[in-house]
């Protein structure tokens, strides 16, 4: 499937309330930080709208128009914040994770199959040659990094299935850190997780020769 | 809209009640929400409107538009509610909303728009990107319903996303 399909999926299917928490927030970033997915977004909704306006019509048969004006529970709205902000607060403040050194991520506890992380690579530090179990996708929030299929500056988004294998290496000037979703195939939990998902790792690096 | 946002005004209100209160309680009653609950939906819905009509801006969207919004991320909590998913995402969604940059969608851009769609897809991906994303209807059960094969549907949908990009132009 190519990236463009993958991408206006993603954007439609939020857009529409289909998506789970992890990528309901990772999808309200990608908007919040891209013009572009922001203007598709929009147009997607006013489609939406127009069916709203066409709509069949069922009548609600217990309710009248003054039902909704001494309703008076919902709250009102405050301080809204950006989705990354409102989620985890304030990045430095987390417990971030050394995976080696100028490597960090921070995975996120949310109610979903799919995982949330935060990733933070220091000036120069690249991943070694890796593939993906699942699909995973990775949006540039601050700097910048590039791989063999190009560069990636905040907002930007990458998509990658199966088939591709990368060397993704963070920017000399700034590094980056990006938001990240795994779809995963198999996930292994526990106390022998970590010992587990090395050993998939290592075997996946066997895959590519 | 305008007479509600200024003068509070309750005659105004009802008229968007009496347009609007019938499709939005249909909107849920697709999504496969029972008729007790849908109407409880429906009136969370129009006391959003009335409540946070302030929040409204005629620039950003036409109103059809923003109501959808409302009643979607009513929907999207329901559902989460019921399948005792701890996340809200009310207060994200309007932020998004609010954040949204005005002169995205100039005064009459969005009805360009919509004409432009219009014209640009038959009458079967309309009913088609109805079903999937209004509706939240599986490819497989826009194909039964449709009578047409389940590949059909999945490339018809993949091209209409595609084509979305021309679109914006």
């Amino acid at each position: 499937m190519n990236g463009t399909v993958v991408r206006n999926q993603l954007i439609f299917d939020f857009a529409s309330g289909l998506l789970g928490p992890a990528k309901s927030i990772f999808a309200s970033t990608y908007l919040q930080l891209n013009s572009n997915a922001s203007k598709i977004s929009s147009a997607f909704e006013n489609m939406m709208g127009e069916n709203l306006m066409d709509n069949e019509n069922v009548h609600p048969k217990n309710l009248k128009y003054t039902d909704c004006i001494k309703n008076k529970n919902d709250k009102s709205t405050s301080n809204l914040k950006d989705p990354v902000t409102s989620f985890f607060g304030n990045l430095n403040d987390l417990d971030w994770k050394q995976v080696y050194k100028g490597f960090k991520e921070y995975t996120a506890s949310i109610d979903d199959k799919d995982e949330l992380k935060l990733i933070r690579m220091e000036p120069g530090v690249s991943v070694p040659l890796h593939s993906h179990g699942g699909k995973e996708y990775i949006l540039v929030l601050e700097g910048s990094f590039c791989d063999e299929y190009g560069e990636y500056s905040k907002g930007d988004i990458q998509i990658n299935d199966q088939k591709i294998k990368h060397t993704p290496i963070a920017s000399k000037d700034t590094g980056c850190v990006c938001l990240s979703i795994t779809e995963k195939d198999v996930i292994f939990f526990g106390k022998y997780g970590s010992f587990l998902n090395l050993f998939t790792f290592i075997k996946s690096f066997f895959k590519q020769k | 809209m305008k007479r509600i946002q200024e003068d509070r005004d309750e005659m105004a209100f009802s008229e968007i009640f009496d347009f609007f209160a019938p499709k939005i309680n249909a909107y849920f009653i697709q999504n496969r929400i029972k008729i007790e609950s849908s109407e409880e939906l429906t009136q969370e819905v129009l006391s959003n409107v009335w409540l946070k009509s302030n929040l409204y801006d005629s620039k950003k969207s036409a109103l059809s538009t923003w109501i959808f919004t409302i009643a979607r991320n009513k929907k999207i909590d329901f559902f989460r509610k019921k399948s005792k998913i701890n996340f809200k995402e009310e207060d994200i969604r309007e932020f998004l909303y609010q954040d949204r940059e005005v002169d995205l969608i100039e005064e009459n851009e969005a009805k360009k728009q919509i004409e432009r769609i219009n014209n640009e897809l038959d009458e079967q991906q309309k009913i088609m990107i109805k079903m999937n994303f209004f509706e939240n209807k599986s490819h497989k059960k826009i194909a039964d319903e449709l009578e047409i094969p389940l590949g059909t549907v999945k490339s018809r949908i993949r091209h209409i996303l595609t084509k979305m990009q021309g679109f914006l132009t």
